[in-house]
C-alpha cells in the first residue's frame, strides 16, 4: 500500500474509492458474460485418454484375454491392491481364473499399466466409482474385463512370444525361423 | 595356499580353487550360467569373463576355467571385462523368445537377472529367431527349448553326474538341442533337478506350472520325509498351500540335489480328502469334545481293566516331538507301547542298526561319495533311498567299485557288481566275505566275544561255490580298498545282517582301513523311534491281546496299520473288537473309518519339528505355513470369498504332540504355547543321547549327530550273531519277499497326483529259470496263494535277480496284504497262471 506521508488524507480516500469502483465494475461486467465454470456432474468434461482412473483388463484384436497373469502388476503395485491367480487354459494360454483389484486401496499411480508386458491392464479416464460400501470397491475379474483393446488396439502378445498356443505353432509367429529339424545336419 | 587379489581384496584359497569360487568367497558374485559347483566348469557360456591384470594369465579370461594362482591380480569391474560380458548377454539373447511373462522361471531366472544387470534392454538384432520344437518329458518336467542358452548344465547333470543316458545333446552349432532322442517320460528319478539347475526356463516345474512367481512365495527350510535320508528342501507356500519343493544345499546330506519322490511327495499336505475336523464315530465334533471323550474313555478303560488294557502305536513318519510326547504319555499312564513297527522283523533290524551305528562308524551321505569301495548288503537304493544312487555314482566316477549283495533286480545308472542270492543266504555270503577278507593278525587281536562270532562262521557251502569267482574278486577288492563304506538295508534282510554288517565294519576298521557304515531305514524318523521304543511289545502281540480281550483300547498316532500289516482280514476283524480306537493322523488313512475318536493332526510343514535320519542326524524342519484349507480348494478355484472371519477355515488340527499332551493332562486347559519346549526338555532329561540338543535358535542347518559312542549298546548284540543257518533248499520252495518301489509304495508320495502318473503297474519279479519251470512268460498274470489269501499280479521276468525268489512290491494299487506276512515261503504249486479276465 502506498504510504507516502506527503499525500493528503483526501487523496488517499479518493484513490481507495477508485479501486473499489474498478473492482465492482469488473464483477458487474462478468454478470452479463457466459460463465467458464463447468457444472460437474451436469457437464462431464471429456478427459485425455491417458488420464489415470478406473482400471480395466483389455482384450487382444482377436477377442482373447490379454492378461497372462504374470504377476508383474501385483508385484509393482505400491499399495498391494492387485491379487490374482494364474492357470493354464486348454489352448495353452496362461490366464487368470480370478483377478481382483481393491479400488479402496488403489492410488491410481499407473505403475501396473507400465509394468504390464501384454498391454492388458490399462487405466481409463473413468474416475466416478465412489461407493458407500467399501466392499463394493473390490472389483473382480468380471468387473474389470472389457471387450476392446483399450489404448492399444493392435497388440497381441502371443504373436511375439513364441510359445505354442491357439495363436500359432512354433515358427509361425512374428520374426521366427522354421523350427530346427534335429534329425538332419543339413542347413 | 595361493594368495591372489580380486578387486583390490586379498584372499588365500585352497589349491585347485577356481577364480570364480575365490571371488565368491570374498562375496563377489561373478555372473555364471554353465558353471555349477557340483558339475564343474566347461567354459561354455563365456559370461564369467574377468580381466587378469597380473600373474600367469593376462587379459580377459573365463574365471571358471582358471585355477587361482599366487600373484594373480584380477578385476571383475574392468571396463574391458564388463563390456565383454555385456556383449555375451546380448549374443545369448539373440534367439531368446519374448515370453518371460508366460515363463515359470520368470522371477528366479538367472538369465533374466543377468540381462537386467548387464543393461541389455533393447534388442538391436532385427533378424529372425531360431526356434525348436519341444518334447513331452513326462508329468514332472516341462520342456521349452526356445529359451535355451546352451550352457550344457542339463546334459552334464543328467549324463555325467547322475549317469542316466536318455537325455542329452543333439545337433551342432547354433542348432544344438537338449532333449531325448524321442519324446517320452524321463527315466531318471532325479529329473526334477533339471528344473533347479537350468539357468533359464528350458526345464520348468510341471506340477506347479503357471501357478505363481517366486517373489510371492513364502520360502521355508524344510526336510524331505519320504525316505530315511532326510534330504534338505525348501518349500514354497502361497495361499495356504505348498506350491513347490526344491533342493536346499546341504554340505552333509544331499548336496545340491534331491530326488523326484522327495520333490513331488508333498501333495499329501493339501490333499482335498485330508481330514481336517475331529470326529466321534464318524460325526464331526469340536476338538475339545473329541479330546474330552477320548480322555474319559481311556481313563475308564484304564480303571476297569488296568493301564495295560490301553496300547499305543507311534509312527516312523512322526516328528521326534510327537514320538517323545507319546513315550511320555505311555510312561505316565502305564500304557503299553509305543510300538512303531507293524513288522517285527523290520523293527529288530532297525533297532539293531540304531544300536550298532557307533559314532566312529557312522558316515553321512556326502561321505559315501569319498569312498573307494562300497559294499551294499540288502539295499536297493533307487527304490529305498534314491539319493544314495547319486552318492554312489559320484564315488564310482572317482574310481570306486560298487558291489551289491541283494536278491532284487538292482538297477543303477552305472556299472557295478551284483551278487544276487536269496535273502536267507545273504548272511552266509556276507560271513564268507568277512572270513575271506580279514587278515590273520586282526583275528588274533580280537576280543574273546568277537572271536567267538568269527569262529562260528562255517566253511564254504555249495551256495558259496556257485559264486566263488565273484566272491573272491570282491574279497580281494575289499582287502585292497582304503576308504570303504558298507551300506546295509533293513527291509528284506534277515535279522542277523545289520549286526553282521556292523561287525564286518568294526573288523575292517581294526585292519587299519577307514570304514563307514551306512544303514537304510524304513521311515524318516525310524532312528528316533528306535531310540525311544526300547522295550515295547510287538504289534503282533498287541493284536493277540486284543483278540484275547486283554487290550481294549488302541491309540494310533500317525500310523496306519492297514498300509503295513500283511494280513488285512485279521486286522479288520481285530480292530472291530476294540472298545476304543483313537486315531490321530494328517492323512486320509483307512483306520479313520474304524475309529471311535479321530483327531486331525498337522504335517511337518505346519507343525515343524525334529527328525532323525538314518545316520543319527537330528535335523529341523521349520514351520512353513499355518495350515487350513488351501484357498484354491476353499474357493473352488474361483476368487477367494469376500467375507471376513477371525479363524483360518479348516485349521482345527493341532500338532500330534499337542493332542498327546492334552490327553495326558487331567484338566482340559492345556496351553497352546510352550508345550513343545516342555516335551524337548523332558526328552533331554530322560534320554542321555539327546542331551546335546541345541536350542532352536542355535540349531545348526546340517543338524547334529547323536550316535551312541563306542561302548554304549542298547542290547548286548554279540551273543545273537549265531551261525547263519540255511533253510532246507528245496527246489519246490520259493521265497516271497515284499519290497519298496521308488514310486507306488511309500505312504506319503503315493498321495501325490503327479507321482501317481510315474508309478508303473505292480508286477511280481521272477527269475527266468523259475518262470521256465512254471511255464510262465513275461506279462502273464499269476495268482499267488498264501495261507491267508490270494494275490493276483502280472509277471516280469529277469535274469538280474536271485533264482528261487518272488519279489512283490508293497504297491498301493495291489492288495499284497492278503499274503499273510511280509516274507513267506511258497511252494511252486501255489503259483498258478490265470487268464486276464478270470477272477481271483
Amino acid at each position: 500500500m502506498n504510504t507516502d506521508k506527503n499525500e493528503s488524507p483526501m487523496t488517499q480516500i479518493l484513490a481507495d474509492l477508485k479501486a473499489l469502483a474498478i473492482g465492482f465494475a469488473t464483477t458487474f461486467k462478468h454478470l452479463f458474460q457466459k460463465p467458464f465454470t463447468e457444472e460437474y456432474p451436469e457437464y462431464k468434461r471429456p478427459l485425455p485418454a491417458r488420464s489415470r482412473a478406473r482400471i480395466i483388463l483389455t482384450r487382444d484384436p482377436d477377442g482373447g484375454e490379454r492378461c497372462v497373469a504374470c504377476y508383474l502388476c501385483s508385484a509393482v503395485c505400491p499399495v498391494s491392491c492387485i491379487s490374482m491367480q494364474s492357470a493354464e487354459q486348454a489352448d495353452g494360454r496362461r490366464y487368470a481364473p480370478w483377478f481382483r483389484i481393491n479400488f479402496g486401496r488403489c492410488i491410481y499411480c499407473g505403475l501396473c499399466e507400465e509394468a504390464c508386458p501384454t498391454a492388458a491392464i490399462q487405466l481409463t479416464p473413468d474416475f466416478e466409482m465412489c461407493k458407500q460400501d467399501i466392499l463394493a470397491l473390490v472389483y473382480e475379474k468380471e468387473d474389470l474385463l472389457v471387450d476392446h483393446g483399450g489404448k492399444d488396439k493392435q497388440y497381441n502378445f502371443y504373436q511375439y512370444a513364441g510359445v505354442v498356443t491357439d495363436v500359432g505353432e512354433k515358427g509361425t509367429h512374428i520374426k521366427e525361423e522354421k523350427p530346427v529339424n534335429i534329425r538332419s545336419n543339413l542347413p | 595356499m595361493p594368495k591372489l587379489i580380486i578387486d583390490n581384496q586379498e584372499i588365500d584359497v585352497q589349491p585347485g580353487t577356481k577364480v570364480i569360487d575365490a571371488a565368491e568367497q570374498l562375496g563377489i558374485m561373478i555372473p555364471r550360467f554353465c558353471y555349477h559347483p557340483a558339475l564343474g566348469s566347461v567354459g561354455a557360456c563365456r559370461v564369467c569373463a574377468v580381466k587378469f591384470l597380473q600373474g600367469p594369465f593376462k587379459g580377459v579370461q573365463m574365471s571358471c576355467m582358471i585355477d587361482a594362482k599366487d600373484g594373480m591380480v584380477v578385476s571383475t569391474t574392468d571396463e574391458e571385462a564388463v563390456d565383454f560380458r555385456k556383449y555375451v548377454i546380448e549374443w545369448l539373447m539373440l534367439h531368446h523368445p519374448h515370453d518371460c511373462p508366460v515363463c515359470d522361471e520368470g522371477g528366479h531366472c538367472l538369465l533374466q537377472d543377468m540381462t537386467v544387470a548387464g543393461g541389455h534392454g533393447l534388442r538391436r538384432y532385427q533378424g529372425k529367431k531360431r526356434t525348436h520344437h519341444d518334447q513331452h518329458l513326462g508329468p514332472l518336467v516341462q520342456h521349452e527349448m526356445n529359451r535355451c542358452i546352451q550352457c550344457y548344465r542339463c546334459s552334464r547333470f543328467y549324463q555325467k553326474f547322475s549317469g542316466y543316458r536318455d537325455l542329452g545333446v543333439l545337433q551342432i552349432g547354433e542348432r544344438v538341442y537338449f532333449g531325448r532322442y524321442q519324446a517320452g517320460t524321463l527315466e531318471s528319478p532325479f529329473s526334477g533337478n533339471l528344473i533347479d539347475i537350468c539357468p533359464t526356463g528350458v526345464y520348468t516345474d510341471k506340477p506347479s506350472r503357471f501357478i505363481g512367481r517366486r517373489w510371492d512365495y513364502e520360502r521355508t527350510p524344510s526336510l524331505c520325509i519320504n525316505c530315511s535320508l532326510g534330504c534338505h528342501t525348501v518349500v514354497s507356500t502361497r495361499y495356504r498351500e505348498i506350491v513347490r519343493q526344491e533342493a536346499r544345499f546341504s554340505e552333509a546330506v544331499n548336496g545340491h540335489f534331491i530326488c523326484d519322490r522327495g520333490r513331488y511327495g508333498f501333495f499329501y499336505a493339501s490333499q482335498e480328502k485330508r481330514p481336517r475336523y475331529a470326529q466321534i464315530n464318524g460325526n464331526e465334533v469340536s476338538w475339545e469334545k473329541s479330546i474330552q471323550t477320548a480322555r474319559d474313555q481311556l481313563n475308564r478303560i484304564s480303571q476297569e481293566s488296568g493301564p495295560g488294557a490301553v496300547a499305543s502305536v507311534g509312527s516312523v513318519r512322526s516328528s521326534l516331538e510327537t514320538q517323545a510326547a507319546l513315550s511320555r504319555l505311555c510312561q505316565k499312564k502305564g500304557w503299553q507301547g509305543p510300538v512303531y513297527w507293524i513288522d517285527h522283523g523290520q523293527e529288530m533290524n532297525v533297532k539293531t542298526a540304531a544300536a550298532e551305528l557307533a559314532d566312529e562308524l557312522a558316515v553321512s551321505l556326502r561321505d559315501v561319495e569319498q569312498a573307494d569301495y562300497i559294499l551294499a548288503v540288502g539295499a536297493d537304493p533307487v527304490n529305498e533311498a534314491p539319493m544314495l544312487v547319486l552318492a554312489l555314482r559320484q564315488a564310482q566316477r572317482m574310481g570306486a567299485k560298487v558291489c551289491f549283495l541283494d536278491p532284487r533286480p538292482i538297477g543303477l545308472p552305472f556299472s557295478f557288481q551284483h551278487i544276487s542270492v536269496a535273502p536267507q543266504a545273504m548272511d552266509l555270503i556276507l560271513a564268507h566275505l568277512l572270513k575271506e577278507t580279514i587278515d590273520q593278525d586282526t583275528i588274533k587281536g580280537l576280543e574273546p566275544h568277537e572271536k567267538k562270532i568269527f569262529d562260528a562262521i562255517p566253511n564254504n557251502s555249495h551256495l558259496v561255490s556257485s559264486n566263488q569267482k565273484l566272491l573272491n574278486a570282491v574279497a580281494n577288492d575289499i582287502r585292497l580298498s582304503q576308504r570303504l563304506v558298507i551300506v546295509c538295508g533293513t527291509d528284506v534282510v534277515s535279522e542277523t545282517i545289520p549286526e553282521r554288517a556292523a561287525y564286518f565294519a568294526r573288523l575292517l576298521a581294526k585292519m587299519g582301513k577307514q570304514v563307514g557304515l551306512f544303514y537304510l531305514l524304513p521311515g524318516a524318523n525310524a532312528f528316533g523311534a528306535a531310540l525311544l521304543s526300547d522295550d515295547a511289545p510287538t504289534f503282533g502281540r498287541i493284536l493277540d491281546e486284543i483278540e484275547a480281550g486283554l487290550v481294549r483300547a488302541l491309540v494310533l498316532v500317525e500310523n496306519d496299520p492297514y498300509g503295513y500289516y500283511p494280513d488285512r482280514p485279521r486286522l479288520e476283524r481285530v480292530l472291530q473288537q476294540l472298545d476304543l480306537l483313537l486315531v490321530m493322523d494328517y492323512l486320509d488313512v483307512r483306520t479313520i473309518q474304524d475309529a471311535d475318536v479321530f483327531l486331525p493332526t498337522l504335517t511337518l510343514y505346519e507343525a515343524g519339528g525334529f527328525f532323525v535320519n538314518q545316520e543319527g542326524r537330528i535335523q529341523k524342519a521349520s514351520i512353513a505355513y499355518q495350515g487350513g484349507h488351501p484357498i484354491s480348494q476353499f474357493s473352488n478355484g474361483n476368487h477367494p470369498p469376500r467375507s471376513f472371519r477371525n479363524q483360518i477355515p479348516g485349521k482345527e488340527a493341532q500338532p500330534a504332540w499337542q493332542a498327546l499332551i492334552e490327553l495326558a493332562n487331567e484338566n482340559s486347559a492345556t496351553p497352546k504355547q510352550g508345550v513343545r519346549a516342555d516335551i524337548l526338555a523332558w526328552l533331554v532329561k530322560t534320554h542321555p543321547l539327546f542331551s546335546k540338543l541345541p536350542p532352536d535358535n542355535a540349531f545348526p542347518s546340517d543338524g547334529i549327530r547323536i550316535n551312541p559312542g563306542k561302548d554304549i549298546h542298547f542290547r548286548s548284540a554279540a551273543d545273537r550273531l549265531v551261525v547263519p543257518t540255511l533253510a532246507s533248499e528245496s527246489a519246490d520252495q520259493m521265497e516271497l519277499i515284499t519290497v519298496d518301489w521308488t514310486f507306488g509304495t511309500e505312504e506319503l508320495s503315493t498321495r501325490s497326483p503327479h507321482l501317481r502318473k510315474m508309478e508303473s503297474k505292480p508286477c511280481v519279479f521272477m527269475h527266468s529259470n523259475d518262470a521256465a519251470q512254471l511255464d510262465i512268460s513275461e506279462g502273464d498274470k499269476v495268482a499267488v496263494r498264501s495261507d491267508t489269501g490270494i494275490v493276483s499280479i502280472h509277471v516280469t521276468i529277469t535274469d538280474n535277480m536271485a533264482p528261487g525268489v518272488l519279489i512283490i512290491p508293497r504297491h498301493q494299487r495291489l492288495d499284497w496284504q492278503h499274503l499273510g506276512a511280509s516274507k513267506i515261503t511258497v511252494s511252486k504249486d501255489q503259483i498258478r497262471k490265470i487268464r486276464e479276465e478270470e477272477p481271483c
